[in-house]
């Protein structure tokens, strides 16, 4: 491990430690008072979204994407596909994605059909779980929106691949923040599955982002989320091991000091009348033997988080 | 540059397909209209052989709730139909291209639901199996009397080690089986004159697909395409995947045999027998009746002249297999004909125990003596981007284990399983990374298999000097080693 690289790790720890809302008597203190999870109206100082040439120079006060992680995933677009490039980690779990979806699904007791389900995924990326959503026999249509416009293009192109994909309505993409894209009109006209995965880790304000994304959610319907935990286990995990030391997971993709942690999501959404059935798993990378499921490991690493909107 | 295999560009007398009745699924949905005559049709799974490896995948998928709506087809050079088995096929005469099927393929072709289609009084299982050194006669018998395992042994357990069968009787199976299900459009009697990469339109971007054009004028797209197209796969060839091994000069050897009686054990005990001679080894395999067909694994020369000799001389020679020494044997096979009366002769002055070995061949089944020469093969790995390969297309083994058809069908079992599990995930079931988990389970175990076989083959070459001392230790250790000995039948049955 380089002494530069250590250096770029704890920065981040120390400006959290350095915060002046950071108040050590407190059991959880650090995104309660932090700007992270305050309501939308105290929100973080405004962003501009102008990542790049190609995409709208627009004002977006409200806007919670982070331009520097515009970029950084704009540099990793054309990797996106090859199954032994920097996204094969996601690959891999993508599987396990739906695993966990079609568990929150049957262990709800709900009357919502199980077929022409409706998908909004935040965050898409290339389009990794997007395309395979789409697949799926029970799938209506997915609307897939991400403000990176190169990550799009490579999403779109690798669409034509596939007839399935192609066919009309079934997969979408748009390139929109999720602040931007219009909300249903009724409740009922909302997503039978939201879905955030490897997004909230690289948002600005994780509250005030969640709560754009809780109106797209059909009554009945559910959030469903993966993120890392915040903890010195993921920090040497994810930015140390995994960027730094086996090159895994490609530099820079990871600002330890935007982890949220399954607890605080969990208080979170308690405090939001009309959500419930909160369910969790832990996962875990195995190197050779790939995505495992690790019970408690929510505590520490990555994990699955899903919540309901009451019918 | 996409490659371009030039197949023989054979035109088949009867180029209408078999339409078989196809299932409307989710995954057809898409449907190109396009003026274009040229565009290819677009499926989700090709394959390309209809032997038991092919047959079996399709099966496989089609008996699945899960991946029976991919729209499948199966392009095959014969005319399927005129191949099979008749239903009533009287019990009398029996092909000599059979293949010992262990627990597990049957327990797979069971689950699949093609085994009640099998002609069952063609089929015989048999119990025990006696297996010695033709240089020192040190011996090794299977059975799971012997076989102890390490607890007392549950009337549950199997007492079959392993189902004797015609391949035809398994092809027609499985055949009967895709029938019953349907939903599979079955190109028969049709050639693949070309595999090409497809192209880039306006709406659909086919670069990565591979594009059939048949012998029928017919152009398939496949998400994934399935060699099942023998040792020398033409979709290896396309995939670019090299296929490494040797060859061990030597030719096996197939009749279908006569008896005396029907064994030994009776009809209801009926044992295997396999003797290692320095030339290979020579095999007896029990079929329904006063029937066995035989596997002779030999030099190039030899399979020669086995195959001149008249139908006594021949009968005489497989006696003579599994009684004389190899220097007899030797001696045998340089006479042009007459073997009858100098095997009777030689067999005077050689001492045997008759309840160990086989019982003696009356006749042997006129146009059933044929060889093949004996291969090792195995492809660098069994799939690519929208490839996969199953049976002889992946790997080509040495028969002295019986091995070759059981590593086809665990192929398609495993396939079937990767595939199953990219439908219920959304993956694209010809992507490399959808693909990976089916190469990660069969590769190492298709290598070991074939390791273990290609080393016994090697092993039993020696005719002198330590290492026949050694093998013979060894084979006396095991088999006075109950759980060691229901260990490696465990595992010769498919693993438990």
């Amino acid at each position: 491990m380089k002494p530069s690289n250590s250096l770029r790790a704890i920065r981040p720890i120390q400006r959290h430690l350095t915060a002046p809302s950071y108040r050590p008597t407190s059991a959880r203190p650090v995104l309660r008072q932090a700007p992270l999870f305050a309501s939308a109206t105290t929100s973080a100082s405004p962003i501009r979204f102008s990542s790049t040439a190609s995409s709208p120079q627009k004002e977006h006060p409200k806007s919670t994407v982070d331009p520097t992680e515009v970029s950084h995933f704009n540099a990793l677009a054309s990797s996106w596909w090859d199954p032994v490039g920097p996204s094969r980690l996601l690959h891999l779990m993508n599987p396990l994605r739906h695993t966990f979806i079609s568990r929150c699904r049957a262990a709800s007791s709900s009357a919502s059909p199980n077929t022409n389900l409706r998908y909004l995924d935040i965050g898409c990326g290339g389009g990794i779980f997007a395309e395979s959503a789409a697949r799926l026999a029970h799938t209506a249509s997915v609307t897939a929106i991400d403000p990176t416009p190169e990550v799009l293009k490579i999403a779109e192109a690798h669409k034509r691949r596939d007839p399935t994909l192609a066919a009309p309505g079934k997969l979408t993409y748009i390139n929109s923040s999720i602040e931007d894209l219009p909300q249903p009109q009724t409740p009922q006209e909302g997503y039978d599955i939201v879905s955030l995965f490897e997004v909230l880790e690289h948002v600005n304000a994780p509250g005030p982002f969640l709560e754009h994304i809780m109106p797209h959610v059909k009554p009945g319907g559910w959030l469903v989320l993966s993120t890392i935990s915040r903890t010195w286990t993921s920090w040497l995990v994810t930015n140390v091991m995994a960027e730094d030391v086996l090159g895994i997971v490609p530099k820079g993709t990871h600002d330890w000091a935007k982890y949220v942690n399954e607890t605080e999501l969990r208080d979170w959404f308690q405090g939001k009348p009309g959500w419930g059935d909160l369910k969790t798993l832990g996962v875990m990378y195995v190197p050779g033997f790939g995505w495992k499921e690790v019970t408690g490991s929510e505590g520490w690493g990555n994990y699955f988080f899903a919540v309901r909107r009451a019918e | 540059m996409p490659p371009r295999i030039p197949c023989r560009a054979h035109r088949a007398a009867c180029p209408t397909p078999t339409a078989a009745v196809r299932c409307r699924t989710r995954l057809q949905q898409t449907r190109f209209a396009s003026t274009s005559a040229s565009a290819p049709e677009i499926y989700d799974v090709v394959c390309v052989g209809g032997g038991p490896a092919g047959l079996s995948l399709l099966a496989g998928l089609k008996a699945s709730p899960t991946t029976c709506g991919l729209k499948v087809a199966l392009i095959e050079g014969q005319d399927i139909q005129k191949n099979r088995l008749p239903k009533d096929a009287s019990v009398v005469g029996f092909s000599n291209r059979c293949s010992s099927l262990t627990p597990a393929s049957v327990r797979n072709l069971q689950e699949i639901g093609a085994w009640r289609h099998a002609n069952a009084s063609r089929i015989q299982p048999y119990q025990e199996m006696q297996v010695w050194d033709g240089v020192s006669d040190a011996r090794i018998s299977f059975d799971w009397d012997t076989a102890r395992s390490l607890g007392p042994r549950k009337p549950t357990q199997p007492t079959t080690i392993a189902y004797m069968i015609e391949n035809v009787n398994t092809v027609s199976a499985l055949l009967g089986r895709l029938e019953e299900l349907g939903g599979v459009d079955m190109f028969a009697s049709t050639k693949v004159d070309a595999i090409e990469l497809g192209t880039d339109t306006e709406q659909l971007d086919l670069s990565s697909w591979p594009v059939l054009s048949l012998s029928n004028g017919k152009s398939l797209a496949a998400r994934l395409l399935v060699g099942a197209d023998g040792a020398n796969s033409p979709v290896r060839t396309f995939a670019g995947i090299a296929s490494r091994g040797f060859d061990y000069s030597r030719h096996g050897v197939v009749a279908t045999l006569d008896l005396s009686t029907a064994g030994w054990g009776g009809p209801d005990h009926k044992i295997a027998y396999q003797r290692f001679l320095p030339s290979g080894p020579i095999a007896m395999l029990p079929m329904p009746g006063n029937f066995a067909t035989l596997v002779w694994s030999t030099t190039p020369e030899r399979a020669a002249t086995l195959k001149s000799l008249a139908p006594n001389d021949f009968a005489a020679m497989v006696n003579a297999g599994f009684r004389l020494s190899p220097a007899d044997l030797e001696y045998l096979h340089t006479l042009p004909s007459g073997q009858a009366e100098e095997v009777a002769w030689r067999e005077k002055h050689t001492p045997t125990n008759e309840r160990g070995l086989p019982v003696r061949v009356t006749d042997v089944q006129a146009g059933s003596v044929a060889s093949f020469p004996l291969r090792m093969r195995h492809a660098d790995t069994y799939t690519g981007e929208r490839v996969a390969l199953v049976g002889d297309a992946a790997h080509t083994i040495h028969p002295l284990a019986g091995q070759g058809l059981n590593q086809g069908q665990g192929d398609a079992a495993a396939l079937v399983r990767t595939i199953s599990h990219a439908v219920q995930t959304g993956q694209d079931i010809g992507s490399t990374l959808a693909l990976e988990s089916y190469n990660e389970a069969r590769y190492a175990e298709n290598n070991a298999m074939l390791g273990v076989c290609d080393k016994l083959h090697r092993l039993y070459s020696v005719e002198s000097g330590p290492i026949v001392g050694l093998r013979s230790l060894g084979l006396r250790a095991v088999d006075a080693m109950g759980p060691l000995k229901g260990f490696f039948m465990n595992r010769a049955a498919g693993g438990v």
